[in-house]
Order: C-alpha cells, then sequence, then structure tokens
C-alpha cells in the first residue's frame, strides 16, 4: 500500500475520532486559536511600538550622521568654522545644531524642570519634523519666543499665547512668550521639553559658537557610514554617530521588553499545548481497545502513530486559522485605535505586518503537534494482547 | 493441506516471581478447509493458543508454521502485513470502532490492505451476513448478535485463509448464537473457509468438524 492511501486512511480516522469529539475539540481549538491570535496581536504592538520610537528619533532628534562634542567636552568648539566647512561639503543636504541645557519653567504659579533645546528653525526644518509637530499655536518667528511639550503645558496649565518666565541653569532668567504647544512622540522630548532659538540661549548662557549636537543630512541616508569617516577627518570632530546607532538603544531596549512578552506568548502556547496533548492523551487510554484491535488487524505502529498526530494536526491547522483570522482583526482593529501606555507616557498603536501571520502559523502548529507525538506514540506502541484483554 | 502446525509451542508468562506456563508444548494441527473448535477448562491455554496461532503474541519456544511458513522469528512489520493479509480475527466482545458504521468497520482492513472496491465488498459482505439494511448504522445502534456479525463481515474483508475466533457467541443469547453459528457453519461449508474456534459451549463444539481439547497448557488425546 502507498504512502497516499497511508495518508489517506490515517486522515479518514483522525477525522472520525475528532468529529467524535467534537465540543472537547471545539474548547482546544479555541485555546489554540488564541494562542495563536495572541501572538500575533502581542508582535504587532511590539512592532507597531518600536517602529513608532523609531520614526520618532528619526524625525525629531537625529540626522543621518550626528557630531557629538568631545569626549569630556560640554559642548562643540568652534561651531562657525564647521558650519562653513559643511556648506562647502558634497552630499551634505542640510545640516542643524542643537544647543541643549536645561533650566525651570514657570507660569502663573506653578515652576517644572525643563530641558531646553536650542534651535534655529530654518535649519532645523531642512533635517528633522520637530517644527512640524505643533498641536496647538504657531511655530516660532521672534526670539522672545519659545514652544512648549504637550505635557509641559498640561502639568503647568499653560497655553499657547501666555506668557512663562525661564531660569537658564546660570541664573538667568527672562520671560518668553508660550508661542506653540507641541507633541512630537519622542519621550524625552514630549515629557518636559521647550524649543527657543539658539542665538537666544547662546545669549543667556552667556556662550558663543557652541553647540551639543550638529545633525547632518545627506542626500542619501546609505552614505551615513561613508561620511562618518569623512566628517572626522573634515572638522576634526571625534563623536560621530549614525542614525543606525541612534536607533540601538530602541532595539535594546525593544529586546527586553520582548523577552516579556515573549514569557507571555509562551505560557499561552503552552496552555494550548498542554491541552492539545492531554486531550489525545485521555483520547487514546480511552481507546486503548479499539487501538488494539486496529493493530491486530492489520494496521501497523507507524499508521496509528500518524492518525493521532494528524488529530493534534488537525485541531493545530483549524486552531491556526482562527488564530490567524482573530490576530489579523484584532491588530487592525487596535491599529486604528491607538492607547495610552501609563508606563512610557505614550500613546502606542498595533501594526500589522503579513510575516506575523507566518510566524505565529509555524511557532503555534509546531507546538501543538509536538504536544501530539507523546499520546500518538503511546497510541502506537499499544500492546495488542494487553489492549484487547484489557489487562 | 496443513494449514497450522505447532511443535511443541511454549509460552511462559512471568508474573513477578511466579512464572505461569499458559502453553506447555503444544503439538496441534489443523487442516485447510477445516471447521475446528478448541475446548477446555477455564485457565487451559487456549486463548494463549489462539494469540500465538494469530501471531498477536510470540511464544517462548517451539514454532509455528502457517501454510508451511514458520512465523515465529518473523519480523513485526511483516506480521502485521501477514496478519492484515491471511488472518481474521473475532473476539468476545466490544471488536467494532464504535464512531464508525457498520460499513466503515468492514472497510477499514481493505483500506490498510488497499482493495481498489473496498466500499462495493463492504456491501456484498455484510449483505453475506445479513445486515443489509444495517450498513450505514453505528455499533450502538446494532444488538450484539448484529455486532457479532459485522466484526464477522470485518473479518472476512481480506479473503482470510483463517478465520479466528475466540468464544464469540459467550455474550449473546440463544437465538443470535445459533445465528452466528449457522454464519460460521455455512462459511465453512460454502467458502471452505477454515475457522478455528474457542468454546466452553459443547453444543457449539459438537457442531465442527473436531474438536481439539485443552489442559494445562496442552493438548489431551
Ligand atoms: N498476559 C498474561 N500474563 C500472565 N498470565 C497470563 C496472561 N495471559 C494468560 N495468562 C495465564 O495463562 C494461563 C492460560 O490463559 P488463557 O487465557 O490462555 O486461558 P483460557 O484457556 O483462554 O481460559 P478461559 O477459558 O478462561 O478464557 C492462565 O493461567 C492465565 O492466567
Ligand atoms: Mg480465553
Amino acid at each position: 500500500m502507498g504512502l497516499k492511501s497511508d495518508l489517506e486512511t490515517a486522515l479518514f480516522f483522525a477525522k472520525k475520532d475528532t468529529g467524535k469529539n467534537i465540543r472537547v475539540f471545539a474548547l482546544i481549538i479555541l485555546a489554540i486559536a488564541f494562542a495563536t491570535a495572541n501572538i500575533i496581536i502581542i508582535n504587532g504592538f511590539m512592532d507597531g511600538f518600536s517602529n513608532s520610537l523609531v520614526d520618532a528619533t528619526l524625525d525629531i532628534s537625529s540626522g543621518h550622521v550626528n557630531i557629538y562634542p568631545k569626549e569630556n567636552d560640554r559642548y562643540i568648539e568652534g561651531l562657525g568654522i564647521k558650519e562653513l566647512k559643511l556648506d562647502g561639503m558634497e552630499n551634505v543636504a542640510a545640516y542643524s545644531s542643537r544647543l541643549y541645557s536645561s533650566g525651570t519653567l514657570s507660569y502663573n504659579e506653578k515652576t517644572k524642570t525643563i530641558k531646553i533645546v536650542a534651535l534655529d528653525p530654518e535649519r532645523e526644518q531642512g533635517v528633522t519634523k520637530i517644527l512640524e509637530k505643533i498641536e496647538e499655536g504657531e511655530g516660532l518667528t521672534k526670539e522672545n519666543e519659545i514652544l512648549i511639550s504637550y505635557r509641559l503645558a498640561e502639568d503647568l496649565s499653560a497655553r499657547a499665547g501666555g506668557e512663562a518666565t525661564l531660569v537658564f541653569e546660570n541664573g538667568v532668567s527672562k520671560t518668553y512668550r508660550i508661542k506653540g504647544i507641541i507633541r512630537t512622540g519622542a519621550t524625552d522630548l514630549d515629557a518636559n521639553g521647550v524649543i527657543m532659538y539658539m542665538n537666544e540661549a547662546n545669549n543667556a548662557l552667556g556662550l558663543s559658537g557652541k553647540a551639543s549636537i550638529i545633525m547632518v543630512k545627506l542626500s542619501k541616508r546609505e552614505l551615513a557610514e561613508e561620511y562618518r569617516d569623512i566628517l572626522k577627518k573634515e572638522l576634526e570632530v571625534s563623536k560621530i554617530k549614525v542614525w543606525r546607532e541612534e536607533i540601538e538603544s530602541i532595539t535594546g531596549f525593544m529586546n527586553t521588553v520582548k523577552k516579556i512578552t515573549d514569557t507571555v506568548i509562551a505560557v499561552g502556547l503552552f496552555a494550548a499545548a498542554v491541552s492539545v496533548g492531554i486531550i489525545i492523551y485521555v483520547n487514546v487510554i480511552h481507546r486503548r481497545r479499539q487501538i488494539g484491535i486496529m493493530k491486530a488487524i492489520g494496521m501497523k505502529s507507524s499508521l496509528i502513530f500518524t492518525v493521532y498526530l494528524m488529530e493534534a494536526l488537525l485541531l493545530a491547522g483549524i486552531g491556526v486559522a482562527a488564530g490567524d483570522a482573530l490576530g489579523y482583526i484584532g491588530t487592525k482593529y487596535l491599529e486604528t485605535r491607538p492607547f495610552y501606555c501609563p508606563i512610557i507616557k505614550e500613546y502606542i498603536s498595533a501594526k500589522f505586518y503579513t510575516y506575523l501571520l507566518y510566524d505565529a502559523s509555524i511557532v503555534s502548529t509546531a507546538v501543538v503537534v509536538l504536544a501530539g507525538m507523546y499520546p500518538a506514540l503511546m497510541a502506537s506502541r499499544t500492546n495488542i494482547i494487553k489492549a484487547i484483554w484489557g489487562t | 493441506m496443513k494449514i497450522i502446525e505447532t511443535r511443541e509451542l511454549k509460552k511462559t508468562y512471568t508474573l513477578g516471581k511466579v512464572e505461569v506456563n499458559a502453553l506447555n508444548g503444544v503439538n496441534a494441527l489443523v487442516e485447510e478447509g477445516e471447521f475446528v473448535a478448541i475446548m477446555g477448562p477455564s485457565g487451559s491455554g487456549k486463548s494463549t493458543f489462539l494469540n500465538m496461532v494469530g501471531m498477536l503474541d510470540v511464544p517462548t519456544s517451539g514454532e509455528i508454521y502457517l501454510n508451511g511458513t514458520e512465523i515465529t522469528k518473523m519480523e513485526e512489520h511483516a506480521r502485521v502485513e501477514y496478519r492484515l493479509r491471511n488472518i481474521g480475527f473475532v473476539f468476545q466482545f466490544f471488536n467494532l470502532f464504535m464512531e464508525l458504521t457498520a460499513i466503515e468497520n468492514v472497510m477499514f482492513p481493505m483500506m490498510l490492505s488497499g482493495h481498489p472496491f473496498y466500499k462495493e465488498r463492504a456491501e456484498e459482505l455484510l449483505e453475506s451476513v445479513g445486515l443489509k439494511s444495517r450498513i450505514n448504522h453505528l455499533p450502538s445502534e446494532l444488538s450484539g448478535g448484529e455486532q457479532q456479525r459485522v466484526t464477522i463481515a470485518r473479518a472476512l474483508a481480506n479473503q482470510p485463509k483463517l478465520l479466528l475466533t475466540d468464544e464469540p457467541t459467550a455474550n449473546l443469547d440463544t437465538k443470535a448464537t445459533h445465528e452466528i453459528m449457522e454464519l460460521f457453519r455455512r462459511l465453512n461449508e460454502e467458502k471452505h473457509q477454515t475457522i478455528i474456534m474457542v468454546t466452553h459451549n459443547p453444543e457449539l463444539g459438537a457442531k465442527t468438524d473436531r474438536i481439539i481439547h485443552f489442559r494445562d497448557g496442552k493438548v489431551v488425546k
């Protein structure tokens, strides 16, 4: 007898057996479906989350290549010359220097610690989208104007158009008009960021020609690695990071979070696998005599193994298909409904990718079939005499 | 022609420290086309003998020839294949696959052996045991006697040389017992089916061609 008819026979019996216990199996299928959907939705979230973090970093606070101060220095020195050199370089599409500092901001009676991001709006627009993220009010036009993050605005109960007092880290205090409120998606900036003019900050801090970062945008981001060395030499700087390195911390963070979510996924899968294993096991025990008779008649052990493994495969197939559908619908639904995560103080939304379906299907099927292995093996090893005479 | 011959067949079971000699040197002979009853007291080794001849178990020592072939040293997969094509079994009770209909039960051995017209043949077989109108019934919807007749039809599916049956009527009433016995008689007379039947019932034994008596794991007389 050929392999094809062997498999057909096995499938015939697996179906009969499964059909007989439809209610129990429906529950098992549900467990597999939820475990599978769980994988898809959780990973969809992780991907959506990670992508929005990466996008935020790349859009808001990074160029293709970023220049930082030398080791042990607080600022980049000789900004003017470096900018001149950048102006004359090939493939440098735009650049923007920023000065980072800290201070406090008071509005009415309330005061908050802030992070100052000083920049030149025109140059900044060539590199990042930070100034497009205005939620309320307008963009910067004068040196006595600032933009504040939406959470700072909430904390201070401040509105666009109001006046706030900013105290710099050197004690200099000055009043600014809140021109607009921003929401960038970049966590630290949204927490307590204040954006102001570069010159204004330099003056207030008694500095000149200093920056905390120069973000360089190239004609193509693939050129980043190449320009790391070019910029090092030409601008005489030592610390440079390309965009890929800027998101490494996010990737690292995501990997940590992934360990937690993987545990959640594993628990779900384990539960589904154990229930499949137990159901088939009980089924095998229950049918011991019939299995004995099957063998007595002349059914090969390998075929009996196949019947019960196929049962697991059948359950996995239906469960996984249902789980895929559930996961797809769930992820798509959550894509349109971002929710607020109080831990990272951000809105996160899921993102559906087709690979999620493949991954979840393969993992679930493999785990369920593996769980069916032991009872199937047990069935195939049934001793005929003992099974038939019930000893 | 000899269909079964056993020589000094022994089977010893070990239960903890106790050894049970279920078969103690059985020399038996069955000719092709014979309808033979095996009788003897409980525990005399009748079922054990049937299991050995039916290749469900292996003897401790001795030889078994089926159609001239020594089978005790056969490899497992060859035994399975030999059983499928040459031996039909009817046990005492609960023989059928409960989730399969009568016809599916009968089809089963033919699906395993790759019979090309298993459905048609299953129908014929069920008709020949008088169950034409019951082919799509589940075992739970059949009487004990009807269930045994389905089992007999299934046992005959691959036209086995040997039909082995261990107290097939032990759980049936007189009428059903009579019907089953008639069926065996007819199979033997019309189809020259070799049948070996273990029974405690002397009336049934008397209806066979010959009785082999067992006592203490041996053939007597
Ligand atoms: N699997 C086994 N393990 C241990 N001892 C066994 C086993 N099978 C049978 N025996 C013993 O072997 C002996 C013969 O048993 P067997 O079943 O062949 O007797 P039997 O003639 O069929 O009896 P009965 O008429 O009651 O069915 C008995 O003493 C029985 O207890
Ligand atoms: Mg017996």
